[in-house]
Order: C-alpha cells, then sequence, then structure tokens
C-alpha cells in the first residue's frame, strides 16, 4: 500500500521544523506504550528539547510513510535533524554508550542509565593485565 | 533464519514471556562493520520479516554488536 503523499508532506514538514523528534504512542505526559515510554524517559534526562508526535491516531497511515520515509514501521521513532536513529532499544544503548549525547550535542547526563554500572570495574575496559616474564 | 540471511553472525535469542512470540535477541555479525545501529537492526529486521508478517514473532527487541 503507498503511503498518502499528503500525510507524507506533513510528516516530511514536520521532520525538517523539529531538529529532534519522537513519533510515540500516547503523549510525552501519557505515554501509551512501554517503548515509547523508555525513550521519552531518555529523552528527558538528556534534558534536550523535542517534538512528540501521538501515533495512535493515525498509526496504519503513518507506518506507511515511515516505512518509505526510512524503511521503518514500528513505533516510537526518534528521528535527529529529519534521520531516523532508532527506537527504544536502539535509543537507550546510544544514550548508554554516550553516542545520543553527542548526536544531541548535550553533556552526557551523570545519571545516565543503568547507574549500576561502574566503568572501572568493566573487565573489557581495563588494560590488559602486564606480566612480568620469569 | 538471522544466522542465514547474515552468514558468520553469532545469535543469542531469548523468550522474553515464555509465549514464544516476544522475542529478544542479540546478533553479532561481521557484516555490521561500519554500518549504523539503525542498518544493523534493519538487517537483523530484514532476515525475520516473514515471522514478523504472519504474527508468529510479535515482537521482537534487537541488540547489535559488531563482531568480535
Amino acid at each position: 500500500m503507498a503511503a498518502n503523499p499528503e500525510l507524507k508532506q506533513k510528516v516530511e514538514e514536520v521532520l525538517k521544523d523539529n531538529p529532534v523528534l519522537l513519533f510515540m504512542k500516547g503523549t510525552p505526559e501519557m505515554p501509551r506504550c512501554g517503548f515509547s515510554m523508555r525513550v521519552v524517559g531518555v529523552l528527558e534526562q538528556m534534558g534536550t528539547e523535542y517534538g512528540a508526535i501521538d501515533v495512535l491516531p493515525i498509526l496504519d497511515p503513518l507506518r506507511e510513510v515511515t516505512g518509505e520515509i526510512s524503511d521503518w514501521r514500528t513505533f516510537p521513532q526518534l528521528y535527529v535533524n529529519g534521520e531516523l536513529v532508532g527506537g527504544a532499544d536502539i535509543v537507550e544503548e546510544m544514550a548508554e554508550s554516550g553516542e545520543l549525547a553527542e548526536l544531541l550535542g548535550v553533556e552526557q547526563p551523570q545519571t545516565a542509565t543503568a547507574p549500576a554500572q561502574q566503568e572501572p570495574t568493566d573487565p573489557q575496559q581495563s588494560p590488559p593485565l602486564q606480566v612480568d616474564g620469569a | 533464519m538471522i544466522a542465514e540471511a547474515l552468514p558468520g553472525a553469532e545469535v543469542q535469542v531469548s523468550d522474553e514471556t515464555g509465549g514464544g512470540d516476544h522475542l529478544r535477541a542479540i546478533v553479532r555479525a561481521p557484516q555490521f562493520e561500519g554500518k549504523s545501529r539503525i542498518d544493523q537492526h534493519r538487517m537483523v529486521r530484514a532476515a525475520v520479516q516473514s515471522r514478523m508478517d504472519d504474527g508468529s514473532i510479535h515482537a521482537l527487541s534487537i541488540q547489535t554488536k559488531p563482531s568480535r
């Protein structure tokens, strides 16, 4: 099924007007889906301004549009500068790694997700063990 | 399915709810090299698209990692 050209044009305009745009189920104040809620949580933590569109009233036509624009049909979808960054999984991963803060041009928040993780104890991050030759 | 589409991939799939239709896949593949995360996810998703379309997988949570 082809996307509705009017809706597609509207979406393209909204993307142009909002450097950070979230397509979500529900609203930031009242998310209607756990994945959408997770992305809202990350964006709030980043302290960045963002636009949010509730996809629920126009779910199916909007799927066709995002399918054509970015080959992605599930929501939430976070766009930065008109480019699809990802859904909840990718956004959370990028928030933890610092990539998202970099992309958004903000400081990595101190209270990044997974506060239990302590960087110095990550074995992959520590320098290789030096063993003196016997 | 994923390993077929991405030869050389290491795939770990777990059933999140026990119902068999909410799955979590951790995929490590050489094909991810140099690709953005969204492209990596697109590759995994494309591999399982038929199962998403027929409804046998309802939700798939994906985590991709570059090859070791």
